[in-house]
């Protein structure tokens, strides 16, 4: 495994991300800091709604700009944060971990990246008119009378479906037709069967809402009357077209989390992934299973009564696949030898925090529980254990276990600890409070609450603004180990999937020599890893 | 890079091993989510059609008319077939001729449907008349909106073809062209189905 | 080994099973739900007592062997050596699969059963439709023609609401009956339970349906049938906020401004505007405490009787800078009868 020096001495022109550069290892970074920056607008709104909520009464915000803050705080975490940022990892790992040189559409890859920047200008530029007020699920008919804002909100959220229509496309050719010679599906790393999974879905599942967001557009801007309940429009077809994309787009942010933790499991307990084809299919039938389940979304709503049952069912049996992956998991550090490094800390606070997430998943798909605590704090718990212990754990996993191979420098291991402490006390302390609130019978999406709630939402303001200020030891580690880190090998992790075996960062090209999968990339003790440096893998200590 | 971007193109053997062309398989992709944007504004127009319906609006609808530029939509991809059968016997004034042919007859079924447009709204039947009205224009609408994108296309690649750059073996683009066009139509057929037949 | 195994395992489940069972039937949980109001309330609250010992349960494996793993399998210090590879195990992941399967089906056909017992529509309910629109309640009980924007209902007799809503979506949610339903403009939506506790239990609304979303409240009270029926006999009382004794409907206080504050209750002005009187805090349009002084100010030309009455009629004709236009409901005109129009703008000039 040569090390290619002169990639790694080459001086990095910072001018090229601000191009239009087809290089998926460039249009990566561009996603992975575009989306950062929206994460932090995003976390920004949502310190804004808990100092709200810090105490009843209505003392920061009034009800129309909370309404406001709160749209968009849903809005930019998801379609500017999550959603974009694991395409950002997909971007950049998928052609270097099948050993391609590209993506198999690289203008189209630039273009599904430059969609974003002007979208979430929209998002963010609708405040100046009257922004969206209406949730991030904009329910109609409160959405159809809600100021200008409420059109460039849809028009964003269009642009940015395209552009993940756009990289799921690419990702799935890729993966189809660019493979490493020798490598065939049961060698694919799993990170990359979570993205395929994804991209099916976003394939599916993005037009319907692209075809909602329209009828919306067009009721607000050329008179249409779908959703006028006076001449026969119908509110409730809304939460159809919606859910049937916004059930999916969960999966479509967690599937790919479940990969980037599938990479890191195996690397620091050193050993096999523990059922790989189980985790594999897992994933796939998620992604089937998770086009049928939208309707639980309305077991309030109008729906006909009958037709709940059957989506309490498929509901339900989303489980069975997702806890074969979480006992996958433990089988896999099981009798390891775990280094507890800071990406594999992040992991195991997947798992954990996960976990609240998906049972909580449970009592909210039995329709009788659901008629009670729906549309409460407790789903606000429930989205943010998955959403935020759960995907937003698996992407600072993933940013640190990637560091290395992105930037050619080692971060401060220190630094990752800190913060991993931090936002793992702040999450649990932001978000288990919220169950309790929405069990004794706090709505959600209120300005005010009565103040028997005061104590839970006290606990919950506490713990966001940890969550706030643990960003601060992220970006400082990571902004100072990319310009003054210690240099990184090509290999520090001693891992197996093809990424490593070219240098840090890669050189354009990928690959020096043509890549050949010779290693399953899970065959830990049962081949010798190179790595020219077995010693500590981060700059400083634990 | 040029040498790497060449190697790019020969060397990945286990894609090619499914017999799998990139750009073939990302159209069909795409189509595949272009059947589910359909999908939404279909099941839009019947969920008020058969929940709100408009007898007296739906009467106005000419089948007559529509049945005509129907099979002069259908004959467009005929034509297109044709097209590529030429350019795979190597005939690219053919290949061009064809292409003209369904430049035309795609700019036929859009002057029929702006004709219909026009009619219908002469009698009242709008985008703000009904919520049936609202679903008819919405959904022919965004067909008709693929249909001329498929025209601009169809003068790109007749342009291509004039200038010679499809050959026997070389004529990917027609075929993707092709597989567009042909998606188009039958949506078309769905459509023509459900509003005018139904 | 393998024994040691073996029995620990046994020991483990059977302690679990125990966690589970005592979670399941006798540890406290009431902290975690608001009173028990109405009998779905009961059934609901036991599924979820079950479900909680089974999510017990299933936390206490994950996180425990995640924390086990976490102490037991670190890496020694020098070892820089691989573990032994294991790529599956089929039984386990067979068992894995299969009992959570089957977990999942319990809890599913235990969850149907629930949802039908407390489906069941009853033989002769009584009837109360349920109006919702930014940013109040108003029931109606079509058998005595009796209006008021504080839900009474008699203890032990099933109820069947029809929700509706004028405006936008709402969400009728009393969260001590452990349920809550929808109210989607353009259709009727219905619910049915059995009030069987006597008390005083807040509704609040619980889709996002604008500024006010979060002062669309009220109160349900179920008293015995005695105290219902005399309720209902004098015509309903308005008590919300605005004292009691107050009879409604047709019937006002002779009082102008007594009546007033009683029209002022009744259709919910409060949930948006403060007004200092009427001890009402919403924020959504502007304060009322001092529109008597200021109306006559406001506009040039404009007197303030006419501005009042214009604003609580055509809603937009003056909007307040500041304050978001097309908020406020535009058919208090049709509402109101002429008299309640009449006091009311007395009442609000009074101020």
């Amino acid at each position: 495994m040569s090390v290619n020096t002169a990639a790694m001495t080459e001086k990095v022109d910072w001018r090229k991300y601000f191009t239009w550069n087809t290089d998926h290892k460039v249009i990566g970074i561009q996603y992975l800091v575009t989306t950062f920056f929206f994460f932090i607008v995003g976390g920004a709104l949502a310190m804004l709604v808990r100092t709200e909520l810090g105490q009843p009464g209505t003392d920061l915000l009034d009800g129309v700009e909370y309404n406001r803050f709160l749209t968009n705080h849903g809005s930019v975490m998801i379609f500017l944060w999550i959603i974009p940022v694991l395409a950002g990892f997909g971007n950049y790992l998928i052609p270097l971990m099948i050993g391609a040189r590209d993506m198999a559409f690289p203008n189209l890859n630039a273009l599904s990246f430059w969609l974003i920047p002007p979208a979430g200008v929209l998002m963010i530029a609708s405040f100046f008119v009257g922004s969206a007020e209406s949730g991030w699920t904009a329910y109609v008919p409160l959405s159809v009378t809600a100021p200008l804002g409420q059109t460039l909100w849809a028009v964003s959220v269009i642009i940015l479906g395209v552009s993940s229509l756009l990289g799921a496309i690419n990702f799935v050719t890729t993966t189809l037709t660019m493979r490493a010679e020798g490598m065939g599906f049961w060698d694919l790393p799993l990170f990359v069967w979570g993205m395929l999974a994804t991209a099916l879905m976003i394939l599916v599942a993005t037009p319907m809402l692209t075809a909602g967001l329209i009828l919306i557009a067009l009721d607000r801007v050329a008179g249409t009357l779908f959703f006028d309940v006076a001449a026969g429009g119908d509110p409730v077809f809304w939460q159809n077209i919606f859910w049937f994309y916004s059930h999916p787009a969960v999966y479509i942010m967690i599937l790919p989390g479940m990969g980037i933790i599938s990479e890191i499991f195996p690397v620091f307990s050193r050993k096999p992934i523990f059922g790989y084809k189980a985790i594999a299919i897992s994933s796939m039938a998620i992604s089937v299973l998770g086009l049928t389940v939208w309707a639980h979304h309305m077991f309030t709503s109008g729906m006909n009564p009958a037709l709940r049952i059957p989506y309490m069912i498929t509901s339900m049996i989303i489980a069975v696949p997702t806890g074969i992956k979480i006992f996958s998991w433990l089988g896999t550090i099981w009798d390891g030898k775990l280094r507890f490094t800071t990406p594999m800390l992040f992991a195991l606070g997947f798992i954990s925090m996960f976990l609240i997430g998906g049972i909580t998943g449970i009592f909210l798909a039995s329709i009788p529980v659901d008629l009670h605590v729906h549309d409460t704090y407790f789903v606000v718990a429930h989205l943010h254990f998955v959403l935020f212990g759960g995907s937003v754990s698996a992407v600072y996993a993933g940013l640190y276990y990637w560091f290395p191979k992105i930037t050619g420098r080692k971060y401060d291991e220190r630094l990752g600890k800190v913060h991993f402490w931090m936002n793992f006390i702040g999450t649990n302390l932001s978000y288990l409070p919220m169950f309790l609130a929405g069990l004794l019978g706090m709505p959600r999406r209120v300005v005010d609450y009565a103040p028997e709630f005061t104590g839970v939402n006290q606990l919950a303001t506490v713990g966001a603004y940890l969550l706030g200020l643990s960003t601060l030891p992220f970006l400082y580690n990571a902004i100072v180990s990319w310009a003054r880190g210690p240099r990184a090998e090509s290999n520090p992790w001693r891992a197996l999937t093809l990424e490593w075996t070219t240098s840090s960062p890669p050189p354009e090209h990928n690959f020096d020599e043509r890549p050949v999968m010779k290693i399953w990339p899970y065959s830990y003790g049962e081949v010798e890893v190179e790595s020219e440096a077995t010693g500590p893998v981060a700059s400083a200590g634990d | 890079m040029e040498s790497n971007a060449a190697l790019h193109k020969q060397e990945f053997k286990a894609g090619h091993q499914l017999g799998l062309d990139h750009k073939k398989l990302g159209m069909w992709l795409f189509l595949s989510s272009e059947v589910m944007f359909f999908g939404g504004l279909i099941s839009a127009f019947l969920h008020f059609k058969i929940n709100t319906p408009s007898p007296a609006e739906s009467a106005l609808l000419d089948v007559a008319l529509i049945g005509v530029n129907t099979f002069i939509l259908l004959t467009s991809s005929f034509t297109v077939v044709l097209g590529l059968a030429a350019i795979q016997r190597g005939n690219s004034r053919a290949l061009a001729g064809y292409l003209g042919l369904t430049i035309l007859l795609g700019a036929v079924f859009l002057t029929g449907q702006v004709y219909e447009f026009k009619m219908l709204y002469q009698e009242g039947m709008t985008l703000q008349s009904s919520v049936y009205g609202s679903s008819f224009y919405t959904l022919t609408g965004f067909h008709g909106l693929h249909v001329l994108i498929g025209v601009v296309w169809a003068v790109f690649v007749l342009v291509n073809a004039l200038r010679g750059r499809y050959a026997e073996n070389e004529h990917g683009g027609v075929e993707i062209f092709g597989l567009y066009w042909h998606f188009v139509d039958i949506v078309w057929i769905v459509l023509f189905t459900i509003i005018y037949l139904v | 080994m393998k024994e040691r195994n073996l029995f620990a395992i046994i020991v483990l489940s059977l302690v679990l099973i125990a966690v589970g069972y005592l979670v399941a039937t006798s540890v406290d949980l009431s902290w975690l739900m608001p009173a028990q109001a109405s009998e779905r309330a009961v059934l609901v609250d036991r599924l979820f007592r079950f479900m909680m010992g089974i999510a017990t349960v299933v936390f206490l494996i994950v996180e425990g062997a995640l924390i086990y793993a976490v102490l037991r399998f670190r890496q020694k210090p020098g070892d820089e050596s691989d573990a032994r590879p294991v790529h599956g195990n089929n039984t386990l992941e067979i068992v894995w699969t299969l009992i959570p399967a089957v977990i999942v089906a319990v809890i599913g056909v235990y969850s149907y059963r629930v949802l039908t017992e407390v489906e069941r529509v009853p033989d002769d309910p009584l009837v109360v439709r349920v109006i919702s629109q930014q940013f109040s309640w108003r029931f109606e009980y079509p058998e005595s023609g009796v209006s008021a924007n504080v839900l009474h209902l008699p203890v032990d007799r099933p109820v069947q609401f029809q929700i509706e809503s004028r405006d936008v979506i709402h969400s009728f949610w009393v969260p001590e009956f452990r349920v809550k339903r929808d109210a989607t403009p353009g259709q009727i939506d219905e619910l049915v339970l059995t009030p069987s506790q006597i008390g005083r239990y807040p509704i609040r609304c619980a889709e996002l349906c604008g500024p006010g979303h979060a002062a669309m409240v009220s109160e349900v009270i179920v008293e015995s049938e005695e105290d219902f029926q005399a309720w209902i006999e004098a015509g309903g009382v308005e008590v919300l906020d605005a004292g009691k004794g107050v009879p409604a409907g047709d019937k006002l206080p002779d009082d102008p401004l007594a009546a007033g504050r009683v029209v002022f209750t009744k259709y919910g002005c409060g949930a948006c505007h403060t007004l200092d009187e009427a001890k009402t805090g919403g924020i959504v349009g502007p304060s009322l405490s001092d529109i008597g002084r200021v109306a006559a100010e406001r506009l040039q030309g404009v007197n303030a009787v006419d501005y009042v009455r214009s604003s609580i009629v055509e809603t937009d004709a003056f909007v307040v800078d500041g304050y978001p236009s097309g908020v406020m409901p535009n058919d208090f005109g049709e509402r109101m009868t002429p008299e309640e129009l009449d006091v009311l703008v007395e009442y609000l000039l009074s101020q």
